[in-house]
């Protein structure tokens, strides 16, 4: 298994700024040695003169489709963690390529050409290149306006968890190998297609077209065997599956069929989903908390039960009525080891909240007026509806000071007596003008910028993060955190540990 | 400048199989595909940050790019475009100097006109799909992405209805 640097979110690291420089080289000096460092060319296939954009760019994405499906198939990479997908916006997409349709006709460039063409001596491509930049910064002014078109129309599709990730074979409703195999064969008779056009259109006498000759045979032979292999992988695939189906009607669960499970993550419930199912009270659904007492009682999803690991097959075994147990803790370790353990056991209604309790709040539960990413119409109310259901209830909220608070009795002595602790939010609104209280605000800068508690300082985490000892990534010593939080006027103060005394 | 000497092109079916690899390389190792317009809008991003700071910083879309726009991978891939274009063109002898590629049918002026007004649409067009016909077309569309083929058939339809209106710059 190849791990990614996107899988590994080190894109930004200077080693994947190297690799993306290297594949860039490459990208370029293809781009070049195809003859696209020229408008004239690029625009060619627009007057059916010349299709090398079309024989180029096809060959291209058919080579890497095949290649990424036998690497997915024989198992070399995993697609769901490791490669980046982007969302299908059918109004955003459709608007945007019409108009960057416009724009590739009118200049003859597009931007991976045009730096091709800048580096090859083009003017034109220069002057193409600063309308880009122009182009983009209209985009960030604009962008207010803009900003409900850019998700405007999300695939209704989910797929590997994420939603409105669609894949076109999907969207046509055939199997992934058919619509590979379909698209290869169109390929093939656009690439003739073309060879023909431009051997009518070609004014140039004597230039050499690949029109039936042993090349072009040859080739499109290679293509189509090639995407005929895709039936072949998906054949074995297939044959695993129904393995795996067969062997999960026997009371104990195959090593191989769990594997599979675990690898198609059929054993995963989204956030959405179980806030779903539990705010709707759908009886055939619980939630099941597998974190200490302690923590259960400090804060739990509302109607979850609590049930620690040990007790769990007790707990399931009474509920086997049930559609769907889903399990949940901090994290997804455990409930995704106690799951596969109770599989073992034989219990087939197990799930795991995916990204856990964290992921939960996160997903669901956050106010929509904290989130980054501009949210539609439908999903504010959706949150808000969330909101509403999660925390109207006793335990809802992580224990709090000042929770019935009134304006006199706030003080600073009511501060938690251990860390960390919650302040609730009127004993804030009370406290915040005195002195000897600081709020730092630890959002990304912008967000800062946008709005924040007035009176608060903006600071990145980053600043308490560092190189130690050649250790990427550690907690800096206390001076050095001590001297950038002095930097806000905070002082250390040791007011807990005197009052222990 | 147009030297007579310069080396032909390369197969286009050959250069559409090394496009294709480095694209897969490009799967394997960085776990995203290729791009060319992100990089322009963050040079796009860094320029605005230059005149304007605090107006770019604190905008919703460049803002979230942070302050220092040009650290990204994307940025690197474009100069490596740039890089490599160099490279091949030098060693094919097809580097010539500040030309103007047009048909004899108008003026350098015009074509710059056109060249300028399309790269502005085309930039636009590029942030409102998060991508181009590298990072939308090419890379979305060997990951059999609706959106991106949509995008490309869209591209296509919106530059065969505009080529008949544009087509005198390139008449001889």
């Amino acid at each position: 298994m190849i791990r990614t640097f996107y899988g590994t979110d080190t894109l930004n690291s200077p080693a994947a700024f190297f690799i993306a420089l290297t594949i860039g080289f490459f990208f370029g000096l293809t781009l070049e040695r195809a003859g696209f460092g020229s408008s004239r060319r690029l625009a060619g296939i627009f007057y059916f003169k010349d299709m090398a954009v079309l024989k180029v760019m096809f060959t291209a994405l058919l080579t890497a489709m095949i290649g990424l499906s036998f690497c997915i198939g024989l198992g070399v990479i995993d697609p769901s963690t490791e490669i980046y997908f982007m969302k299908t916006y059918y109004g955003a997409y459709i608007i945007a390529g019409l108009i960057f349709g416009v724009g590739f006709v009118m200049s003859g460039w597009c931007p991976g050409t045009a730096t091709v063409g800048m580096a090859s001596g083009k003017l034109d491509a220069v002057v193409f290149l600063a309308g880009s930049v122009l182009g983009s910064i209209f985009f960030n002014e604009l962008f207010s306006i803009v900003k409900p078109l850019v998700t405007w129309g999300q695939s209704t599709q989910q797929n590997m968890g994420q939603e409105g990730l669609a894949f076109v074979y999907n969207s046509l409703g055939m199997s992934k190998s058919a619509f590979g195999f379909l698209f290869t064969l169109i390929a093939v008779v656009c690439f003739w297609g073309s060879e023909y056009i431009e051997q009518q259109h070609s004014d140039e006498i004597g230039k050499t077209g690949y029109f039936n000759t042993p090349f072009l045979r040859a080739f499109s032979l290679i293509l189509m065997v090639s995407a005929g292999g895709l039936f072949v992988l998906d054949g074995s695939v297939n044959a695993e599956k129904h393995k795996a189906v067969s062997s999960s009607y026997g009371l104990h669960m195959s090593e191989k069929a769990l594997l599979r499970d675990v690898a198609s993550a059929v054993d995963h419930v989204e956030p959405e989903e179980l806030a779903d199912y539990l705010s709707n009270q759908d009886p055939a659904v619980i939630a099941v908390d597998v974190r200490p007492a302690k923590e259960f009682n400090a804060f739990h999803i509302r109607g979850a039960f609590n049930a620690e690991l040990p007790d769990l097959p007790q707990f399931v075994q009474h509920h086997t009525d049930k559609r769907m147990i889903v399990l949940y803790s901090n994290g997804m370790t455990h409930p995704a080891q106690a799951r596969d353990s109770l599989a073992r056991m034989g219990f087939r209604n197990v799930y795991l909240l995916t990204n856990g309790l964290g992921g939960f709040i996160e997903r669901c539960l956050k106010p929509v007026s904290l989130r980054k990413e501009p949210m539609p119409e439908n999903s504010i109310r959706q949150i808000n509806l969330w909101r509403a259901y999660f925390y109207s209830f006793d335990n809802a909220r992580p224990s709090v000071i000042g929770s019935n608070p009134s304006a006199d009795s706030a003080k600073f002595s009511d501060m938690p007596p251990f860390l960390p602790g919650f302040v609730d939010a009127d004993w804030l609104a009370v406290l915040m003008e005195k002195p000897g209280l600081k709020m730092i605000d630890f959002r990304d800068q912008p967000e800062y910028n946008t709005n924040h508690i007035s009176g608060s300082y903006a600071m990145s985490i980053e600043n308490f993060r560092g190189v130690l000892d050649g250790v990427p990534s550690m907690l800096m010593p206390a001076n050095v955190i001590a001297a950038r939080l002095s930097l806000m006027g905070i002082e250390p103060v040791f007011r807990f540990s005197q009052k222990r005394r | 400048m147009s030297s007579g000497n310069q080396k032909p092109y390369s197969n286009p079916y050959l250069a559409g199989v090394f496009l294709g690899v480095v694209l897969l390389a490009s799967f394997l190792l960085l776990g995203a595909g290729l791009g060319a317009s992100s990089g322009i809008a963050r040079l796009g991003a860094f320029l605005s940050g230059l005149i304007l700071p605090t107006h770019t910083f604190s905008s919703e879309y460049f803002g979230a790019w942070g302050e220092k726009p040009l650290h990204y991978y994307l940025v690197f891939m474009l100069l490596g475009v740039f890089l490599g274009g160099l490279f091949s063109a030098i060693l094919s002898r097809r580097v010539q100097k500040s030309v103007v590629e047009k048909g004899n049918a108008i003026s350098s002026k015009i074509r710059l006109i056109y060249a300028l007004t399309g790269g502005i649409l085309v930039g636009f067009a590029s942030r409102l799909a998060g991508g181009c016909t590298s990072g939308q077309a090419l890379t979305g569309g060997a990951l059999l992405l609706t959106g991106s083929l949509i995008f490309l058939i869209c591209v296509f339809a919106g530059g065969y209805a505009a080529a008949y209106f544009v087509r005198r710059q390139w008449h001889d």
